[in-house]
């Protein structure tokens, strides 16, 4: 690799941020902050000068390796990645943590890398990256549930990351090629492509495809209140994107996706603790991407990334909302949050905004870029499809747009009266919520970043029937909310905990392994011991007949040698009398 | 980060005295809100009739208040079905505390 190589090998965000990393971990403690936003802001600067097209490969082993592959694709994750990061470094600004600074730069680097892998190595190494940085944010709270639940999340992205490295390995036997491109989950026979499959199923591990979905709501809820916020944007979208790529088309991912719309709905609705109530909203939100990658339409596909670019901006909102009101009472639980619209209206105004994103109102993120989705589902006459996708719209309403601003801001009067959320978090809501605005009034900057230009160029989302649609879905959804709670039929949170895929491997199958692990003890001491017991007779024996007392170990007289010796050079004086 | 800022007057221990009623609690508000979202309701069911989409796809859509029912019913169904999850899946909050 040549000098020119290597500066534009280090010349991409993932390497920048990553290198900003290190930097900070070393800098003082006054600094570390300062520096971070620094070096996100130059690795911005740096993907403004990048041209799509752009790209760098070498050759490893007769490899071809690509580090980078820049195209409209990564553009638009890449775009979002930078401003998710920047926001989270100023939202996070009193933390000083040497772990958690590091991980707040090293983790969205390992997604913005990923991002731009043209080969399957280097996302192999990225994908890796991601978990093991990430960790260190579910670990910062330093307590033993979030050890524990850092050591499941560690096992589940490694878990992720061999099955991708199986798939990469059958990928290359199939074409004898490392690049990335699009592949097809079943063969011409209709059978399974187990290379595809398994990439497909490690995309979806770190998608949160639903019974594989659990990691999310284990660990992200135990980190701390800015690593929550961090680990909401990379992993999952970083697999969205990966599906966009791969597998776009692929009709298995519309139902799956549709899956992943309608079941947290419902365990959004009875969980108490709120940031676990958003980490549900990621399985629900990051479903209709899925869904809209699973048309594979120029539509849906615009509709899902475009989706992926406003959801990371407004659920960063609405879980900085409820990170600050923990940050000032202590808690995230809606039984013991409630009327803190006295004392933190800004807050609360920035959390009704993200809400409202959320929910697709008209004027917001949501609506501009949800719309095509749908229009995927409707262009393709999937009329089930559509009506799960509108019910999951009314569950999205449910459990972000109204759950999370009524019970935090609203309901019962907790009687605390906290001070304003301070001011580096109010202006990262601030950013954020500006940018859910502006995209829902003037959307033509993101629909610039879009894939499929020529779909998007005569896409119009401000039609007066689709503004009655919405409304009539959301502004009837909010009216039923609001009689159950005027007729008292709105359940009451309740402190619990709700049993979810994680019981079967925290329970059963933390019994399964300690039965596991009791069995593989209690055979190697009877096999140790067997083994202990032979060797112990064996040094006995030989004790006995060679020990001090043994009968090898008794002197023999000088005449005994002697007649040896002459029985031995007998027998050598008729062995050579034999050989002549 | 301190997972949060416990210094006093910044949690409810530092409180000035708990004032029970705000603004969102005060009656005028409530009922203002709530006529707002009637008659909000109703212009949106209203102008389902004056426009409507030129080729729906499904016969659904050409339904004028389709989308305010299928809202209304949803919602509702959502959380009246929903909240009996909670007897399955609910467990006391040191359910994982006790076991592991």
């Amino acid at each position: 690799m040549s000098v020119n190589s290597l500066l534009a090998f280090l010349d991409n965000p993932g390497i920048i941020l990553t290198l900003g990393a290190f930097l900070t971990v070393l800098a003082p403690v006054a600094l570390r902050r300062p520096i971070m936003l620094g070096v996100v802001a130059f690795s911005a600067f740096r993907l403004w000068g990048m041209e799509i097209g752009d790209s760098l490969a070498f050759t490893l082993f007769d490899l071809e390796i690509m580090p980078v592959q820049y195209d409209v694709l990564s553009r638009l994750f890449l775009v979002v990645f930078h401003i998710a990061a920047g926001l989270n470094v100023i939202y996070s600004w009193m933390v000083k943590d040497r772990s958690e600074c590091f991980a707040a730069l090293a983790y969205p680097a390992a997604a913005m890398g990923g991002v731009l892998a043209g080969d399957w190595i280097t996302l192999f190494i990225w994908w890796e990256l991601a978990a093991l940085t990430s960790v260190f944010l579910v670990w910062a709270p330093q307590t033993r549930e979030s050890y524990l639940s850092g050591l499941r999340y560690m096992s589940i992205q490694i878990a992720s990351g061999v099955i991708l490295l199986g798939g990469i390995v059958l990928v290359f036997r199939e074409q004898d090629s490392l690049a990335i491109g699009t592949l097809s989950l079943r063969d011409g026979g209709g059978n399974f492509n187990i290379a595809a499959l398994m990439l497909f199923i490690a995309l979806g591990i770190k998608s949160a495809f639903p019974m594989l979905h659990n990691w999310v709501q284990d660990a992200y809820p135990k980190a701390t209140i800015g690593g929550t916020i961090i680990l909401s944007v990379f992993t999952t979208k970083l697999a969205v994107y990966m599906f966009a790529r791969v597998f776009v088309g692929t009709p298995e991912l519309i139902w799956i996706g549709a899956i992943m719309t309608i079941f947290p709905i419902f365990f959004a609705l009875i969980e108490n603790d709120l940031r676990k109530v958003l980490t549900y909203s990621i399985n629900n939100q990051v479903g209709f991407m899925i869904v809209g990658i699973g048309f594979g339409t120029a539509a849906s596909v615009n509709g899902a990334v475009g989706y992926a670019f406003g959801n990371i901006i407004f659920e960063s909102l609405l879980f900085m909302s409820v990170g600050a009101a923990m940050y000032r009472t202590g808690t995230s639980k809606a039984t013991e949050l409630g009327g803190l619209y006295r004392t933190m209206p800004i807050t609360l105004f920035f959390c009704l905004i993200g809400a409202l994103s959320i929910s697709a109102f008209p004027g917001f993120a949501g609506f501009v870029t949800k719309g095509l989705i749908l229009d995927g589902a409707a262009e393709a006459h999937n009329l089930i499809i559509w009506l799960i996708l509108l019910f999951a719209s009314a569950g999205v309403l449910e459990h972000a747009g109204i759950k999370i601003p009524y019970f935090t801001f609203f309901a019962h009067d907790s009687g605390k009266r906290p001070k304003e959320a301070p001011l580096p978090m109010l202006i990262a809501m601030g950013i954020a919520a500006f940018l859910s605005v502006v995209i829902g009034l003037y959307p033509q900057p993101l629909f610039a970043l879009l894939p499929h230009q020529a779909h998007i160029v005569d896409y119009n989302p401000f039609t007066a029937y689709h503004f009655v649609e919405q409304l009539q879905l959301l502004l009837f959804a909010v009216l039923a909310f609001a009689l159950l709670i005027k007729f008292k039929l709105y359940p009451p949170e309740v402190p619990s905990t709700n049993l979810d895929v994680d019981w079967f491997y925290r329970i059963p199958g933390r019994a399964v392994l300690f039965a596991i692990i009791g069995f593989v003890v209690a055979a190697w001491r009877v096999v140790w011991g067997g083994l202990q017991k032979l060797v112990g007779s064996i040094v006995e024996r030989t004790h006995r007949t060679h020990g001090p007392e043994g009968a090898l170990a008794r002197s023999w007289p000088v005449g005994f040698m002697a007649l040896w010796t002459a029985v031995v050079l007998g027998a050598a004086l008729i062995v050579l009398f034999l050989n002549q | 980060m301190a997972d949060h800022d416990a210094r006093p007057g910044n949690t409810d221990a530092g409180n000035k005295k708990a004032d029970s009623t705000g603004w969102a609690d005060h009656p005028v508000f409530v009922r203002g809100f709530l006529w707002t979202l009637y008659i909000s309701c109703a212009l949106a069911a209203g102008a389902g009739f004056i426009w409507q989409k030129k080729k729906p796809h499904f016969e659904l859509e050409a339904f004028p208040v389709f989308f305010a029912i299928y809202g209304f019913v949803m919602f509702a169904l959502i959380v009246l079905v929903g909240q009996h999850l909670r007897k399955l899946v609910g467990r006391s909050e040191d359910y994982y505390r006790e076991r592991e």
